[in-house]
């Protein structure tokens, strides 16, 4: 690895925090406003990159709650789960159900889509970083 | 196939799979006696799309699943013999259940849908099993033969087989049978009943698609026995059989399964005379015998239909053992070639006695079922008035296949033994039981026509309503028939005997092999392989700029072409937009982006101007009303660039080569550029209509982009 500023290095890890919690404010958000879980996951994998550039591929991994392909893999399962709970009402697959005071299988579907989009498109990242990393 | 040069290999020789087929016969058998026919079952599946899982066993049905379990029964036990030597024996018996299975799927299907599914599922394990002995080129070319054509009929008949499905409003095959005469006068029936006959013309090696099947003998002999003589290959008849009822009157039908039947019957009979190896000649009678079952299926008459029937079930009798017999010679004596085999009787005296019993069969001779099969076949020709060269060419057919039992059951196991007698000797009991019990079999049904009777008469039955009260055994009038048959036999003994000078008068046809189906085969093959060379080289040359601007050229030329047919005008208006001040910074950023992405050298700053172009659409986006869009583009855009950015360095740092500037990329830019300008303003003029339509609908939804997220 070739070397980097120590300013960066030390910025990394609160900045990563920081857009990691911009990320779930923007998911959140989505529910009535512009947002949502595809925005918030590619903010999500630009906080991931950044820590995979400056601090290097495990450091990230350590920081993320599964590693890439797990993790897209339970995003595209969540967002099948909250599918079903329609077609279990008897109604076509993906219909979605309200409770009422706001909460819905709609936000699983969403939170489905930020962790599908964070694992995969980093699962990208990672390789293309350590492509170039090890590039002659 | 040197099996005798392999070393004994352990493990199991898999003997007991054949429970597997036993069983399905046994339930069937059992069903059978229980539970009256047809029986039928429905899973709905995508009701939408007309997709149900629906089986239906009537008659013919039952018949060919007798065939598919009985016949693979025996085709196991003698596989496990044959194989014993084999290595890699436990992948064939896998894809031989998995084949066994498709095929029970096929002829119980109902739904039009399915029944492709299962008729391209016994193509491609017919493909694994016709190239299970890899590596010869032959074998490989074979199976991918055998692939491509029956493949390619089987897309054909799924077009055919859903323009049916549309003209008769159900995707069922009882159904469409059902609603047959009322289709007569749809303009599209000629086109549909193509494809379906392209379909069953590929699959049962009907002229000009006959030269598969010989090929495809490169198979290990028991799946000849079975997929290329006794099943798979009657497929194709089973389904012109099926739809038969639906379409007997038309003359079109008529024309073409009883053309195609006669030429295939008669060419493969000729061809049959050229060949030298024992399997080969055999395939090339079978492609006869099936050219047969097609045009008695075309013969208008009632009779015909048990003639299809008793025909089918007496031929997969007979030559599924003769198979086995050649399978047994190769197996002993390491060559299938007639030149080299004479004289085994003593050497072989079991495998002897099946091929003189099967022989007999196939010759249509008294004491088989081959006789009763070939008498109610007389009869049927009889019914129908057939053209006098049809029945010319239909004794010249049969003669043949006197002929070839000769050659098959008689001539190499007469006369002195050619080979060293150490070379020679009987196969294990495995390879013996399954030929003769077959012959048994059919021995049996001559004797005692009640055991096959109802079978058989409700097979007939399903494929021809009209069909009266007849019995199998009573249909043949004795004297009329020995004289008819008198002249076939006496004919085909005649071929017999002159068998090799024959086959020295038909080299002559070896130079007008180039011209036949099999050499355009090859000619069409190489042809591919040349388009895709130069279509490779010409639109895959790896420069992203030829790339851009093909892409960009066709899709003007594309627009241009929509915009040459509609008679709208496009009617250009200018109103300022909302936020004027900040389209014209969004608009700065990508021209200046661009024209810095087009004139930089250094990566670095081509990839950052490339970024700029990016941040100036999200910044159009957010003011044009889609600021969802806006924030997804500004995301992408910055984890592009930052990865990008932080991967480039270690590819190098030398500027960018760049292209000679062309005026033709130039105008093609700017018309590009026009165009989609136009095209943009065409669309909100003609949005406008829509939009009012949206409205009025009672659909959600916030403008024309779809919500993210």
């Amino acid at each position: 690895m070739t070397p980097r500023s120590t300013l960066l290095m030390q910025s990394a890890r609160p900045l990563y925090w920081m857009m990691l919690a911009a990320a779930l404010w923007i998911l959140l958000r989505g529910h009535n406003e512009p947002g949502g879980g595809f925005i918030g996951g590619l903010l999500a994998v630009a906080g991931s990159s950044l820590l995979a550039i400056i601090l290097g591929i495990p450091a990230a991994l350590r920081l993320q709650p599964l590693a890439p392909l797990p993790l897209a893999m339970v995003g595209v399962g969540l967002a099948v789960l909250s599918g079903l709970a329609g077609a279990l009402h008897g109604l076509p697959f993906l219909t979605h159900l309200w409770t009422g005071i706001g909460l819905s299988t709609v936000m699983l579907f969403d939170l489905g889509v930020f962790f599908a989009v964070w694992g995969a498109l980093t699962g990208y990242v990672y390789a293309l970083v350590d492509a170039g990393e090890t590039a002659p | 196939m040197s099996h005798a040069s392999h070393p004994e290999s352990g493990g199991s020789t898999y003997l007991w799979l054949a429970a597997v087929p036993f069983s399905l016969f046994l339930l069937l058998t059992w069903g059978l006696s229980r539970h009256a026919l047809p029986w039928q079952l429905d899973i709905p599946w995508i009701p939408s799309l007309g997709l149900s899982l629906a089986f239906r066993v009537d008659g013919f049905s039952a018949q060919m699943l007798a065939l598919i379990t009985g016949i693979g029964t025996w085709v196991f036990v003698y596989a496990s013999g044959y194989l014993a030597h084999e290595p890699r024996r436990g992948r064939l018996f896998v894809v031989l259940i998995l084949f066994m299975l498709a095929m029970v799927g096929a002829v119980t299907a109902d739904n039009l849908i399915l029944l492709f599914l299962f008729w391209e599922l016994t193509s491609i394990t017919s493909f694994l099993l016709v190239g299970f002995n890899h590596e010869p080129a032959e074998a490989r070319a074979a199976s991918r033969q055998a692939l491509l054509v029956t493949m390619g009929g089987g897309l054909a008949m799924l077009g055919g087989l859903v323009l049916l499905g549309q003209m008769a409003g159900t995707w069922t095959l009882s159904g469409i049978v059902a609603a047959g005469p009322t289709l007569a006068n749809d303009p599209r029936l000629p086109y549909a009943l193509v494809l379906v006959l392209l379909g069953a013309f590929t699959k049962s090696a009907q002229f000009p698609f006959h030269f598969w099947l010989p090929n495809a003998m490169s198979a290990p002999t028991p799946v000849s026995a079975y997929l290329h003589s006794a099943t798979m290959v009657k497929l194709g008849i089973y389904l012109m059989a099926r739809l038969d009822p639906a379409f007997n009157d038309l003359l079109f039908w008529e024309v073409m399964l009883i053309g195609s039947g006669t030429v295939t019957a008669v060419w493969a009979a000729v061809l049959a005379l050229r060949e030298r190896d024992l399997k080969r000649i055999l395939a090339r009678s079978t492609v006869s015998a099936l050219g047969t079952m097609t045009l008695l299926i075309g013969l208008p008459s009632a009779g015909a239909g048990l003639a299809v029937v008793a025909f089918m079930f007496a031929h997969a009798l007979y030559k599924a053992p003769l198979f086995m017999v050649a399978g047994n010679i190769d197996h002993a004596t390491g060559t299938r070639n007639i030149d080299q085999l004479l004289g085994l009787r003593r050497a072989m005296p079991w495998t002897a006695a099946a091929a003189v019993l099967a022989g007999l069969s196939m010759a249509g001779l008294p004491l088989s079922f081959g006789f009763v099969a070939k008498d109610i076949i007389a009869v049927a020709k009889a019914e129908s008035e057939l053209f006098t060269l049809v029945s010319y060419a239909t004794v010249l057919v049969n003669a043949v296949a006197i002929a070839v039992a000769g050659v098959a059951a008689v001539r190499v196991f007469w006369g002195p033994l050619e080979l060293p007698r150490n070379q020679v000797h009987e196969v294990s009991w495995r390879m013996l039981l399954p030929p003769l019990a077959i012959v048994f079999l059919g021995m049996e049904f001559e004797f005692f026509p009640a055991l096959a009777d109802p079978l058989l008469l409700a097979a007939a039955r399903s494929i021809a309503p009209g069909l009266g009260e007849v019995s199998l055994s009573a249909a043949y009038d004795l004297e009329a028939l020995l004289s008819a048959t008198g002249i076939t036999a006496l004919i085909g003994l005649l071929f017999f005997l002159a068998w090799d000078r024959m086959h020295e008068a038909l080299h002559t046809l070896n130079r007008f092999d180039r011209y036949g189906p099999a050499a355009l085969y090859d000619r069409l093959l190489h042809g591919l392989a040349r388009i895709a060379a130069w279509h490779t080289r010409h639109l895959q040359h790896g420069r992203v700029s030829g790339y851009l601007q093909l892409t960009l050229a066709a899709l003007l030329s594309m627009g241009m072409f929509g915009w040459l047919h509609t008679d709208s005008r496009l009617e250009l208006t200018w109103d300022w937009p909302d936020h004027a001040w900040a389209w014209a910074v969004a608009c700065l950023l990508l021209v200046a982006g661009a024209a810095a992405a087009a004139t930089l050298r250094t990566r670095i700053a081509v990839l950052m101007a490339s970024g700029l172009v990016g941040y100036g659409s999200a910044v159009l986006f957010l003011f044009a009303g889609a600021p969802d869009l806006a924030l997804t583009q500004f995301a992408v855009e910055t984890v592009l660039v930052v990865v990008a950015a932080s991967v480039l360095p270690h590819y190098g740092t030398a500027p960018l080569q760049q292209e000679p500037l062309r005026a033709s990329s130039g105008v093609l830019a700017a018309a590009a550029g026009i165009g989609f300008s136009a095209a943009g303003a065409f669309e909100q003029s003609a949005g406008e209509w829509r939009t009012r339509r949206v409205v009025r609908s009672d659909q959600p939804g916030r403008g024309p982009w779809p919500q993210c997220g």
